[in-house]
């Protein structure tokens, strides 16, 4: 899933409380230049682009020296939100999965040329594995001189741990994709481990084998060729099986990265320092230029992206890893050519949508009719200006294959405003003129915004809306809830890798229809759900890539299960003595690996 | 006096567990639930099941508010370990106990309130005191005037202004931050300087007023004519006599401000960015973090009951009259 982080939200509500001078956040959107368009366009055909699996030669470390770098200096950072999880299993959300990065390895993950181009090779292991039984067993033989921050070798036994402790109970909020590939769907996967490892049992070897100290063999029930894409998430990496503080490990876990946690104050503060176990040589994607990074938490985007334009003092060695430029600050940093230099931009997985309950509203004339009315471009200007996002036309954002620019059945690019005309058209065709339409959104500023857009539209068009506000702490548990008594409402999904199955089945399979679910429109189609199993089962990805296309065309087109809204970008400033500051299209922001300080 | 300390203290133990009584059952009485918060992506039902165990929240409410108790004196057991009295509870959004939070946020707290309500005092009570001295003069009324302009302002509308003036635009002053004061008191000093005078600006204004009101009700005073009467020259009248009576008001006021200082000045540490009780309070609140909220709430309380027992005890000390009833 990956789904946006709704914390972005919570900021919104901090300063509402505060009673701060947080406001519209209209500014900036018709400053987009054309070159920016172009880049940005181009970065994102790179993001969308088939990832190749890479060999031994490609997953061999030291990684390629960043242009100008220099080793020493320390670089301050400052965060919005606390890092809630440090444990790597419980990690799903963006931020937490950057920090990551620093401090944990994987099986696999993905490195990235001086062309942009990327390619998924391994981490831990020699190679992105080898895979045999048709698809379902894959093989990973680990580097040799890996070790953990105490100077332990990583061994096997510490990845079935790291695998077999994601069956613990309390492991709740990491990904499941490898659990359920393994050992069965939804949580009939626990099960075959109520308790992890931790009372003694294991996982059969004809599931997960550790032949040698240097063997790890997955035995998935059906064929999965995107394997070692999955096992290239955060989630996946590796835990020190003596170690192991199981609940505690979150607030203080081990370090395979270039970077130890040296001191973590919840909500307040965090300092890294360089982990004198992690050998360059193993490594082919990260870099340990600086000596460390100095984080404090609480900084509003207004805050860090003040001190970041001012660069004075210690800004001048500063980046916020996850914050963006303040919408109502946009302006100022394009028109301070200084400031403008330092800055990165890129598409992020999210796409947002308005989803249709389609329990509740069967009729695809009235879903239409919904669809043609949002005023797309007014949303995308809540929501930061095109520095911020850019018009969906479709439900594929542009970081994932098969995503097709100009794609826009609903003729959302071409009628930003809506079409209200065709909408009052299409609710008198289906003869429900005047229908109630009960519409929750987020009680969160921008959500308050966009609900008098959105209400507004709705109610020129012929509908009469309900507005019902919920609380955006739970929003995703209320929205997940089958019977959430709403209409429309609006979530937004982010690919895991870059893959139409990490998109398409979780929010539109009608057989994963059941609380917590992520379908949130309920769609049940026979031709989709068929349409899903088949293609899963497809081992070549660039096949299943040109079918998952297909089906969404026929979701979009024939069902309209959900309006698509807007894609996000990512927009961010740095410091002056900031060095190798880039874009990753895996990470979604500032790759944290290649910075150093310029001297 | 120290009959008179005891029944107040105990009076402040039965109001603390009232609170606490009342934070308790209102905040787990809301329709909420607070596992949906600790549940990830992955939120099914059994995933809720899990996390309510984890959390204890499957017991009924007043066993759960009885474990509460025993474990601020006694300490308790949760899944991830053992928490040590005094306890307030385990935030599982921070992955802490909630009391070890609290004692980290608190010096940040402490070292705003205390320098910030030492440049207010002095100031305000300073510049009162002189415009009560020059009453009717232009001394009076520029201090006057200041001071009604400033009483108007607001933290969240001053701070970015001097944020923008003496940081952002001219770097005169380093952005604010909190450094310990056993750390680095030159860092710790520069870090709040701002802080602290965007804060004591605010309060400034409002003990300026009082203290120049109460200081010439005080100058009217019988026993301050007797005293001047009595030849007893003017400035000893003026801190001897008027002073000391004048100060009454101003403590009572300066203690309810102390105390919800302490409980967290929340709109200066947003500002500022800066991790204190306020900063706390707000994040729990908008996490529906129970045990966090509780805690702060709590500790937010006693304060501002300990700073009233101060109040009353100071009272007894400036006036001898309260000490006898």
């Amino acid at each position: 899933m990956n789904r946006p982080n709704m914390r972005r939200t919570h900021a919104i509500v901090i300063a509402i409380a505060a009673g701060s001078l947080v406001l519209t956040a209209c500014g900036g959107d018709s400053n987009g230049g054309s070159k920016e368009k172009t880049k940005s366009d181009k970065d994102a055909a790179q993001q969308q682009a088939q990832i190749p699996l890479g060999d031994q030669a490609a997953s061999t470390g030291p990684a390629v020296e960043v242009p100008g770098a220099t080793p020493g200096g320390r670089i301050r950072v400052y965060q919005r939100d606390n890092f809630d999880h440090l444990d790597p299993a419980q990690i799903y959300v963006s931020d937490e999965g950057l920090l990551a990065t620093l401090y944990t390895r994987q099986l696999t993950t993905y490195k990235t040329d001086d062309k942009g181009r990327k390619t998924l090779v391994g981490d831990l292991a020699t190679d992105s594995g080898t895979v045999s039984d048709g698809g379902k067993t894959w093989k990973f033989t680990l580097k040799d001189g890996i070790k953990f921050e105490d100077g332990k070798p990583i061994t096997s036994a510490d990845i079935r741990h790291s695998i077999e402790r994601m069956y613990a109970k309390f492991i709740t909020d990491g990904p499941t994709y490898v659990q359920q590939w393994l050992s069965g769907a939804g949580t009939e996967y626990r099960k075959a481990l109520p308790d992890g490892p931790y009372k003694g049992k294991h996982l059969p070897k004809t599931v997960l084998d550790t032949p040698d100290a240097k063997t790890v063999v997955f035995h998935f029930t059906s064929p999965q060729p995107d394997a070692p894409f999955a096992l290239a998430m955060a989630a996946y990496g590796v835990v020190e099986k003596a170690k192991d503080t199981k609940e505690k490990y979150d607030t203080k876990p081990v370090s395979t990265g270039p970077y130890r946690i040296a001191s973590f104050k919840a909500g307040k503060s965090m300092t890294l320092e360089k982990n004198p176990g992690w050998d360059p040589k193993t490594d082919p994607f990260r870099h340990q230029y600086v000596d460390g990074f100095d984080i404090t938490f609480n900084h509003q985007t207004s805050d860090s992206t003040k001190r970041l334009i001012a660069d004075n003092g210690e800004a001048q060695t500063a980046l916020s890893f996850t914050n963006a430029v303040d919408p109502l600050q946009t302006k100022d940093v394009l028109s301070n050519a200084a400031a403008k230099k330092r800055t990165v931009i890129g598409y992020q997985p999210y796409v947002w949508q308005m989803n249709f309950n389609m329990d509740r509203i069967t009729d695809k004339r009235i879903r239409d009719a919904i669809t043609y009315a949002i005023p797309d471009v007014q949303l995308v200007r809540l929501n930061g200006g095109s520095y911020g996002g850019e018009i969906a036309g479709g439900l594929l954002a542009p970081t994932v294959p098969g995503y097709e620019k100009g794609y826009d059945p609903y003729g959302k690019i071409k009628k930003p405003n809506g079409d209200l005309a065709k909408a009052k058209e299409l609710l008198k065709a289906a003869g429900k003129e005047n229908m109630k339409l009960v519409y929750g959104y987020a009680n969160t500023e921008v959500g308050q915004k966009e609900a008098v857009v959105i209400a507004d539209a709705l109610k020129k068009a012929g509908f009469n809306v309900q507005k019902k506000e919920i609380d955006s702490a739970t929003w995703y548990s209320q929205m997940g809830k089958v019977k959430n008594g709403l209409d429309i409402y609006r979530t937004g999904w982010g690919q895991d890798w870059p893959s139409a199955s990490t998109v398409i089945p979780p929010s539109y399979d009608g057989t994963q229809i059941q609380d917590g679910a992520s379908n949130y429109s309920h769609i049940n189609d026979e031709h989709v759900n068929a349409e899903i199993k088949r293609i899963g089962r497809i081992t070549d990805i660039k096949q299943a890539t040109k079918q998952w296309s297909k089906l969404h065309h026929y979701i979009v087109e024939k069902v309209n299960p959900a309006a698509p809204l807007f894609f996000t970008k990512q927009f961010q400033i740095y410091g002056s003595k900031i060095g190798g500051a880039q874009y990753s299209d895996t990470i979604n922001y500032i790759d944290p690996t290649r910075l150093f300080v310029k001297k | 006096m120290l009959q008179f300390l005891l029944r107040r203290s105990i009076g402040a133990v039965v109001i603390l567990i009232l609170i606490s009584a009342f934070t308790f059952f209102l905040f787990f009485s809301i329709p909420q639930d607070p596992a949906l918060l600790a549940c990830g992506k992955n939120c099914t039902p059994d995933a809720i099941k899990i996390i309510h165990q984890n959390l204890g929240l499957d017991k009924p409410v007043p066993v759960q508010y009885w474990n509460f108790m025993v474990g601020i004196f006694a300490g308790r057991d949760f899944a991830v370990g053992h928490c040590s009295a005094p306890c307030f509870g385990y935030s599982f959004a921070n992955n802490q106990p909630v009391w070890n939070t609290i004692v980290d946020r608190f010096p940040t707290t402490l070292s705003l309130t205390v320098g910030g309500a030492f440049v207010f005092l002095l100031v305000g009570l300073g510049t009162g005191m002189l415009a009560a001295w020059k009453r009717g003069t232009a001394v009076d009324k520029t201090f006057s005037s200041v001071s009604l302009v400033l009483s108007s302002m607001q933290i969240y509308f001053l701070g970015p202004i001097v944020l923008g003036l003496l940081v952002y635009s001219t770097d005169i002053l380093s952005s604010p931050k909190y450094v310990p004061f056993t750390e680095n008191p030159g860092q710790w000093f520069v870090g709040l300087l701002i802080p602290w005078i965007v804060l004591s600006v605010i309060f400034t204004a409002n003990y300026t007023r009082m203290s120049r009101s109460t200081m010439i009700e005080q100058l009217q005073e019988e026993h301050v004519r007797t005293a001047k009467a009595k030849g007893m020259s003017s400035r000893y009248v003026f801190f001897r006599y008027a002073w000391r009576g004048s100060l009454i008001p101003i403590v009572t006021i300066f203690g309810m401000d102390l105390g919800s200082l302490f409980g967290g000045a929340i709109i200066t540490e947003q500002t500022f960015s800066l991790a204190g009780i306020g900063r706390l309070a707000v994040e729990s609140v908008i996490k529906t973090d129970l045990p966090m909220i509780m805690g702060v709430m709590l500790f937010s309380a006693f304060m501002i009951l300990l700073f009233n027992i101060i109040v009353d005890a100071a009272y007894a000390w400036i006036d001898p009259r309260v000490r006898l009833s």
